[in-house]
């Protein structure tokens, strides 16, 4: 309900907000927003020779070039997601001390930027499925309820390390380390199957690792997305959400004094 | 009901609470924590403040320096909260507190309008409407389109203050900005500030230049060791404050 409230009141500096974040950042390079496209593929390409050629991975059913990027770009976008609003407060120290309005802007036009360049690289991958020949059935459709639910993950993760941030800047660090880890505990370079079966538990308590299966099951398989664990994935995303939320809210107002 | 319709800002028994925290990063706090150290430290920036500033006055704040002065503006401004008491604000609140909020060096003048319009408060269609009028104002048609990290301070200062200017605030809150810029600029700068005066703007300025304040406002406020000292007529608390100020 604020969330609807909110858009309809500040959309406009939301959309400023995040123009500037996507302006400002190749502003100075060669290539500018192309390193975007780039980034993500050459990773994919140098990930898919150490696995593919070097370490042999078992048939999945489709060149595992694309499997992995499959998993690869919505993995980058949580990366960079959570990168980039764990510093959004800090960053934008000069307007918070000076002018209010809802401080949850500088986390979405964040977020935001970073979905503006999941889409751009996802061009390549499209080209893939082109040039691999991948049948495509109605289930894509599901990519946009999956996406909803990353995005709301992603959210409620942002919200809570922006704030926190600003109160100790070690939460920055210690993001990247767990992210590192987070990634190798989601099947990203690999598949589900390839994980100790003792151990899989791990997939069904992981919100990454249900959403990253679920975008290979329709996009990849073109079958249905497993809507149990779907379900479960979007239930922990709004109970973080609430949580989240309640807590960001409650220490906005110290953001100013202590930034 | 009747308060609303005379009063712009209402400030009761504010009192504004610090928390100074020495540590910032973990590997600070830990052996702070167990070494008895307080992790926190704690200061009133205000304490008991109370104040009514009616629609259209032109008041002066006074004092010190750590006076509490630019944190009764940024408690008004909105941007950080009374650990006691309440602030109600009527009307539509400009913060001049610093210029230039959110412009960006990379981004152009014109780029850099819009943000900074946007960002304090006004519609994309509204900064369209005024983009001649503030480039006029800040006499800057030539570098519109250059980068601002281009331009000398003083242009920047005058983009920044132009389009501050032209959001049609019913509020202006200044902190110490007149003191900059060239002769020329700063005489334009308090001629629009007349002017939303004689519209009938509320106008709260900070500042250590007595004289500004004596020409300029109509009541002023003396705060020193975070409390309101004197409140009143411009000539009797400038005069207080300088008697004051001796010991």
């Amino acid at each position: 309900m604020s969330m609807i409230k909110l858009f309809s009141q500040y959309h406009e500096l939301l959309a400023q907000l995040t123009s500037r974040e996507i302006k400002q950042r190749y502003k100075q390079s060669v290539l500018g927003y192309a390193w975007v496209i780039l980034n993500p593929f050459f990773q994919m390409l140098v990930m898919a020779f150490v696995y593919n050629i070097i370490m042999r991975v078992p048939d999945l059913g489709v060149p595992y070039s694309i499997y992995l990027y499959a998993g690869l770009l919505p993995w980058t976008l949580f990366n960079n997601s959570l990168t980039g609003s764990v510093n959004s407060l800090v960053g934008n120290a000069g307007l918070l001390s000076k002018i209010y309005f809802p401080r949850e802007i500088f986390v979405m036009s964040t977020m935001l930027a970073k979905m503006v360049d999941f889409a751009l690289s996802c061009s390549i991958f499209i080209i893939f499925m082109i040039y691999f020949q991948i049948p495509v059935t109605w289930n894509i459709l599901w990519v946009i309820p999956i996406l909803l639910i990353q995005h709301l993950f992603t959210y409620a993760l942002s919200l809570f390390l922006a704030a926190a941030n600003l109160f100790y800047r070690d939460i920055q660090y210690l993001l990247n380390l767990v992210l590192l880890i987070w990634m190798y505990l989601t099947p990203v370079i690999y598949a589900t199957e390839f994980f100790p079966e003792k151990y899989q538990w791990i997939f069904k308590l992981n919100p990454m690792a249900i959403i990253i299966n679920a975008y290979r099951q329709v996009i990849l398989a073109g079958g249905a997305p497993n809507l149990k664990s779907l379900g479960l994935a979007l239930l922990l995303s709004l109970g973080i959400l609430t949580l989240a939320y309640k807590f960001f809210k409650k220490v906005e107002g110290l953001f100013a004094d202590v930034v | 009901m009747k308060d609303n319709q005379t009063i712009a800002i209402s400030v009761a028994e504010v009192s504004k609470l610090f928390r100074l925290q020495k540590q910032r990063t973990f590997k600070e706090l830990l052996p702070a924590l167990f070494g008895g150290q307080k992790a926190v430290e704690h200061f009133w920036a205000l304490q008991n403040v109370n104040l009514k500033i009616k629609k259209g006055e032109t008041v002066g704040i006074i004092g010190p320096n750590g006076a509490g002065k630019s944190t009764l503006l940024k408690l008004m401004a909105g941007v950080t909260k009374p650990t006691k008491g309440k602030i109600t604000v009527n009307g539509k609140i400009a913060p001049l507190i610093e210029l230039g909020a959110g412009f960006h060096p990379e981004l152009t003048g014109r780029e850099n309008i819009f943000l900074n319009g946007i960002i304090l408060g006004l519609s994309k269609k509204e900064v369209t409407d005024r983009f001649s009028e503030i480039v006029d104002f800040a006499e800057l048609w030539d570098f519109i389109d250059q980068p601002i990290k281009h331009y000398s301070s003083g242009m920047y200062l005058r983009l920044a203050f132009s389009v501050a200017v032209h959001t049609k605030p019913d509020i202006l809150l200044i902190d110490e900005i007149l003191a900059v810029g060239d002769e020329s600029f700063k005489q334009k700068c308090f001629k629009r500030m007349d002017e939303f005066k004689k519209a009938g703007v509320t106008i709260i300025l900070v500042s250590h230049a007595l004289g500004q304040i004596q020409e300029f406002c109509t009541r002023a406020i003396y705060l020193n060791e975070h409390r309101v000292i004197a409140d009143g007529g411009v000539k009797e608390v400038t005069e207080k404050y300088l008697n004051g100020g001796v010991n």
